[in-house]
Formats: C-alpha cells, structure tokens, sequence
C-alpha cells in the first residue's frame, strides 16, 4: 500500500513538472543590509565575486540596479538573465539588496524531459548562486 | 398602516433597490478593463482602466499565459500551459463560466474579428486549435511548424499569422488553413502583431523587429532594445517590449527606426493599448506589476501591482 502510494506521488509529481511546458523560471531574494543605500550601490557594482560567474551587462546608477547574464555555461539552467537591485531600507543606514533572476530549464523538447534537465532542477540550482551570493555581498558590505 | 400600503411600501423599495443594482452593474460593465495574467500565482487580475486599480483577483488553471479577449461577445480565453486547458471568463460577471480541456500546452492566443473562433497555438505538438466559441470545444486544428509562438490575426487579408520560435520563420494561412506563405524571421521569434498589410514580429535573440508587407511580401528589419517580446503599433508609431533592457523601445514607422526608449517596469513582456482612453498598458514579469502609460505624450500614468509574474500574451484589454 504503502509502495502504490509512493508510486502514485512520483506520478502526479513528475506529471506536474511535465505539464509546465515552456515557462520562464523565477527565483526572487533579498537581504537587508547595514549601510546606506548610495555606499551600498557602490560596492554592489563592483563586487568582485559575481564577476567571477556572471558578466555584466548594463548599470543604472539611477535606479540603483545592475544586470548581469551567466557566465557559467555548464549549470543545469539557460537564458539566465538576473538583475539586482539597492533598495532603501527601514532608515538611512539601512539597504535592501533584491537580486531577480530569470531563466529556463536546459530541455526545451517535447515531453517527457529528462531526469535533471527540468524546472524544479533549474530552480534549485539558481537558488543555490542567489541565497550565497547575497550572503557573501552581505558580508562584504557589512564591513567595509 | 394597512396591509395593502405595507405590500405597496415593499414594492417601490425593492423596485428602487433593483433600479440602484442595476445602474451599479452598468456603470461597471462601461469601464474598460485590463486582464492580466499571472503565470507565477494562478491567477488572472483584472484592472478597472478609468480607476486604475485591480477590481478583482481570479483563479484560474496553473500557470496563465496567453490571453484573447472578445469584446461583442464579452468573453475572456486564458491559455494555462500548466494545466493543458483554457479557462473562459464572462467579462460582465468576470467569473469562469467554462474550463476548455485541450491535452496540450496553449501558448498563445488570438480571435477572429467576427468573434466566431480563437486559434490557439499548440506548443507541444506543433498545431493551431481552432475553437468554436458557440460551442465552446476544439472544432478544427492545423499543422504547423515547430514550436509555434506568437499569433495574429490579419482582418484585412483573412490571414491568420504564427511565428515558428524554434526555426526562426513566420507562417502564414489563409481562410481555408492553407499555408500561403513562409518567411525567414530574425533570431527566435516570439510575439506578432498585424494591422492593414503590415506584420510586425520581435525576434528575441537578435534585438530586432522584422515588418512585413503582406502585399508584396517584403520584409525589413529594425534594431531595438535587448531581448524584445512583443510589439504593437499606433498610427505611426510602433511599441516594442525590451525584456532585458526594461524600456519599451517608440519606432517611427515612417522612417523605420528607434526614436527612444521609455523605461518599464522590470523585465516588460507584453502590451496592449486602448485608443479612446488613450492609453497603452504593458505588462511586467519581473516587477509582477503592469505600467500604464498616456499615449499622446508616453508619461507613464502609474504603476500597478497585480500578480507574480504577469504576462498577458495577446490581446488584454476589453474595451
């Protein structure tokens, strides 16, 4: 009984993440750090860690925001498009950094999709750069 | 007070209750109305265009995208590419008075201008749907190349017009579902808009929109913002979504270039405008917001919030 209920989970799930077809995948963070907004922002378009994995693409000094597009090929994502942004806090001395990214699973066929090629594996993988990243932005900032 | 005055008293009330009811729901019924669909939380929002607010919150399948309206008929089809079905709204009560079950994922969508039938285009097996909307089922299909995206359709010519994202082409078909037609596109095509013997089509990839002069089967290209989704034009002027760059790029037709770009909210998808209310709305994925904007002078007027990752594939205004 058991068995037939775990076989009958695997199959609605896995029915799901089929059904989901050709869907921009969305993973949204953000993290409140100690610092002004304008000493934020700076440190924030230059942070040498994301370089190392995502390049560039256009800074908006008004609007406090930077976008970048995945350097790293070899992730279990494509079309990786992310943005982050400095937002004001709870008072002067405070920011929140907001990083957006946007991208697809790496299997873009007809059902059914391969083990590992699929959104729910996409998401993952893009949360494990999001939720470090902005850790480690939050150190750097916090004391410097 | 006799009985007899009670009932007559009881009467001019609930008669003057009914008259307050009823002008209420015809005051709601003339705002014009924008539906935007919100593929990260299910559901559709609509928002009152005079009062510039979100009116009401719907459920419908998993994961909404594309959408047709029918404005005589008062009808709204969203495509759940989550659930393989399309959700029909009655835009008078804007409840769900039906669930289309297709078996496939309905990317886009579009209507004819009798209001007769919606084409869906059919992601996974490479189809246009044809739907009756008397009878509310499938009626018809039509093969297609791959990965059919954007669609539209051509009042002037009967044309019924799908870009083909995968193969970089366009297809077009006549009244009796038979391609007349197949041209190269820039790279990745994704949203089409037509109107008198133009197409317009967005290539993703290339940052380029192509035109087509569907007379003389001519094409030209113009460069615009990164990434753009989705176009549309108003006299002269053509609108295009730059989901990377979040700007909507203002082309001259005339001349065929980039006059500017006006900034959006965060990853800008698609659009659509209301020409007596002069207003052009357009959709943004990223910010789950829609910016509306005055189309005489392009100021944006406001920004809305709706819902997670608002999409709107097609035409979305109700007029």
């Amino acid at each position: 009984m058991k068995k037939f209920i775990l076989t009958l989970l695997t199959l609605l799930f896995s029915m799901s993440v089929l059904a989901h077809g050709p869907t921009p995948q969305k993973v949204q963070e953000s993290i409140t750090v100690k610092i002004a907004p304008s000493k934020a922002w700076e440190i924030v378009k230059d942070f040498a860690d994301f370089k190392k994995i995502m390049k560039i693409r256009s800074f908006d000094d008004e609007i406090m925001k930077i976008k970048y597009e995945m350097l790293k090929k070899d992730g279990p994502f494509s079309d990786y498009n992310a943005y982050i942004i400095v937002k004001k806090g709870a008072n002067d001395k405070e920011s929140v950094i907001q990083w957006t990214a946007r991208f697809y699973r790496t299997y873009k066929l007809n059902p059914p999709i391969p083990e590992g090629q699929d959104d729910a594996t996409a998401v993952a993988a893009v949360k494990k750069i999001v939720g470090p990243g902005l850790k480690s932005l939050k150190k750097a900032l916090e004391t410097k | 007070m006799n009985t007899q005055n009670k009932k007559f008293i009881r009467i001019v009330f609930f008669f003057l209750l009914f008259i307050l009811i009823s002008s209420c729901q015809n005051k709601e019924k003339i705002n014009p109305k924008a539906y935007i669909t919100n593929q990260g939380d299910n559901t559709v929002s609509i928002v009152d265009l005079k009062k510039l607010k979100v009116i009401k919150t719907l459920e419908v399948g998993i994961a909404p995208l594309g959408i047709t309206l029918l404005n005589k008929k008062k009808l709204g089809f969203i495509g759940n590419v989550g659930t393989d079905d399309i959700s029909v709204i009655n835009t008078n009560t804007d409840q769900i008075i039906k669930t289309i079950k297709l078996n496939t994922a309905p990317l886009s969508l579009t209507s004819s201008p009798d209001e007769s039938k919606v084409f869906v285009t059919d992601w996974f097996k490479n189809n246009i749907l044809i739907i009756s909307v008397e009878e509310m089922k499938v009626i018809n299909s039509i093969k297609v190349g791959v990965t059919p995206s954007g669609i539209a359709f051509n009042a002037k010519y009967n044309y019924l017009i799908v870009t083909n994202r995968d193969a970089n082409t366009v297809e077009i078909y006549d009244n009796n579902n038979k391609l007349i037609k197949k041209l190269s596109t820039g790279e990745h095509p994704f949203g089409v808009y037509t109107e008198g013997k133009y197409a317009f089509i967005a290539n993703v990839y290339d940052d380029t929109i192509t035109i087509i002069n569907l007379e003389k089967w001519s094409t030209q290209t113009i460069k615009v913002g990164a990434h753009p989704y989705n176009i549309m034009t108003q006299n002269d002027l053509g609108f295009v979504t730059n989901t990377v760059d979040d700007t909507l790029s203002v082309i001259d037709l005339k001349t065929n270039k980039e006059l500017k770009q006006i900034r959006t909210g965060e990853t800008p998808e698609n659009l659509d405008l209301h020409k007596d209310l002069n207003l052009l709305v357009v959709t943004n994925w990223g910010s789950d917001s829609i910016s509306i904007y005055n189309l005489n002078d392009l100021n944006l007027i406001k920004e809305i919030k709706t819902g997670a990752q608002s999409r709107s594939f097609g035409d979305f205004i109700l007029h």
